[in-house]
């Protein structure tokens, strides 16, 4: 949780840049790279955002974190495709009885979805690192997401970390109590626990509606206001795309 | 064939702790080509756009509906980021949620709730992704969450005692969820591979931690429906998941 809450303490120029066009640059990088067939694309990418994380120095907890699972997801289909899909065969041995072979082509095929992974990782971990959640949800809402997606997003956001210190107090007091002890008993902990924080959510969307209608809700809620896009920053990234759509084509 | 079927056996006794189980249900970022992206898109876009018109319908009516929406969405995204010890795979993995809130708002609502879940985890956390978010609306929202409803209100047809019917309810969604998930990956996976194979494989792959985990996303439901029959009946009712002649005064 303290990952999700450093996010928008970043102060770089990537953090100034317009949402919209941060978000858009995104998904135009993301849908080249998960349509790229090979290696040198993604890897480039990764390089850039890397090198972009780099620049708005991310600490080393919260970039490792971000990126150990996605690591080990990519390791793992590298293996399933090594050893379970392929014609070429690369080595072959006998192991306790169990000949294992390996496929060049499977690891070939395994590699490239790794670093489409990671290439794509990359690239939304460098938008995360670099934008807060209410700029996020305002350019959603430019990009006309439905509002009420939106504001199911904001409020969502909004409430997952006093739910998440409900549940942690929740949780304390089962274990200290021994709550835990045994399968069946942190079963039934577990039950009263997920039960303790709907009925939570259900008294809290109540004095939230009421606190909210005092100060004027009629079941619209404000999104953040848009300043004018700045023509540098469009241009610069139109740009930036258009070399990294050459780059796509030509690599 | 014998020999791939030991590999398959060897591998997938090792697999299980090294595979990050921890966000299994989720699909990675990137993971899925373009098309395979694109299609689970176009598969998902019409349950969230159902999940939207009756939240919109509802919430035009009810002023509280977003902020108890929007909650339990957070709840949602609490559990499925919930770590839980799997002892027979080594290693944690974590609930769906989806099971609790298909029993409570619907199938529609659930779905909803779990898009929006899923892309919060999967801007800020790396948990999924935004090109397979489609994918894992597919699963988790559309799979889970319609498995969970149906066999809840199956088993409450059939005069099943509520927590039984809630604890199958999240049993079978989460099961339903691992295995959308692994049809969805084989297939983005495969290339030129068959798909079945792949499919028992990475099917197989997280038996370990799956099996033991839909048996507390099982208990995890049945637990909340138990405490809210107790305590607040009258939300069982308000959410028709009772009908009011079965809530004892």
């Amino acid at each position: 949780m303290h990952v999700f809450r450093d996010i928008d303490k970043q102060n770089s120029w990537l953090s100034a840049m317009d949402a919209r066009v941060k978000l858009v640059f995104a998904l135009a990088v993301l849908c080249m790279v998960i349509s790229y067939k090979g290696f040198a694309f993604p890897l480039m990418v990764l390089a850039c955002c890397l090198g972009g994380c780099l620049m708005i120095r991310v600490p080393l907890r919260k970039f490792l974190l971000r990126f150990s699972e996605p690591m080990l997801i990519a390791s793992v289909v590298i293996i399933l495709k090594f050893f379970f899909s392929g014609q070429e065969a690369l080595f072959s041995a006998r192991f306790a009885g169990i000949t294992i072979t390996g496929y060049t082509d499977g690891l070939r095929e395994g590699l490239a979805i790794a670093c489409r992974i990671m290439g794509a990782v990359s690239v939304m971990a460098l938008l995360g690192f670099t934008t807060s959640f209410t700029d996020l949800m305002s350019a959603l809402s430019w990009l006309r997401v439905p509002k009420g997606f939106v504001e199911i997003l904001m409020f969502a956001y909004r409430y997952i970390f006093v739910i998440f210190e409900d549940a942690q107090v929740i949780y304390t007091a089962q274990k200290n109590r021994l709550g835990y002890a045994g399968v069946r008993r942190g079963l039934v902990s577990f039950g009263t626990l997920a039960g303790s924080l709907v009925l939570k959510a259900f008294e809290r969307s109540h004095a939230i509606t009421v606190s909210m209608i005092q100060r004027g809700y009629d079941g619209n809620i404000p999104m953040l206001q848009h300043r004018p896009f700045r023509p540098l920053e469009v241009f610069v990234s139109i740009l930036t795309v258009c070399v990294v759509g050459v780059a796509w084509k030509i690599l | 064939m014998r020999n791939r079927l030991a590999v398959s056996l060897f591998t997938f006794h090792f697999l299980p702790c090294v595979v990050p189980s921890a966000y299994a249900m989720h699909i990675s970022e990137g993971i899925l080509p373009f098309n395979w992206a694109a299609l689970w898109f176009a598969v998902a876009a019409p349950f969230v756009a159902w999940g939207l018109l009756r939240f919109n319908k509802i919430s035009s009516v009810d002023l509280s509906f977003k902020p108890l929406v929007g909650l339990l969405a957070a709840v949602v995204f609490i559990i499925s980021c919930m770590p839980v010890p799997v002892p027979t795979a080594g290693t944690c993995s974590h609930p769906c949620g989806t099971g609790i809130s298909a029993v409570l708002l619907g199938p529609a609502l659930s779905i909803l709730i779990a898009s929006a879940a899923l892309l919060i985890q999967a801007l800020f956390l790396a948990h999924g992704g935004l090109s397979t978010w489609g994918a894992d609306i597919l699963s988790m929202g559309v799979v889970g969450s319609i498995t969970g409803f149906l066999v809840f209100k199956f088993l409450r047809v059939i005069k099943m005692n509520i927590s039984i019917s809630a604890f199958m309810a999240g049993l079978m969604a989460d099961w339903a969820t691992y295995l959308t998930t692994s049809a969805v990956l084989a297939l983005g996976i495969r290339g030129d591979a068959p798909f079945l194979p792949l499919f028992w494989k990475i099917s197989a792959a997280f038996i370990p931690a799956q099996l033991p985990l839909g048996i507390l996303e099982g208990a995890m439901t049945a637990g909340m429906v138990v405490l809210l029959y107790k305590k607040r009946p009258d939300l069982l009712v308000k959410m028709r998941v009772l009908k009011p002649e079965e809530v004892t005064p």
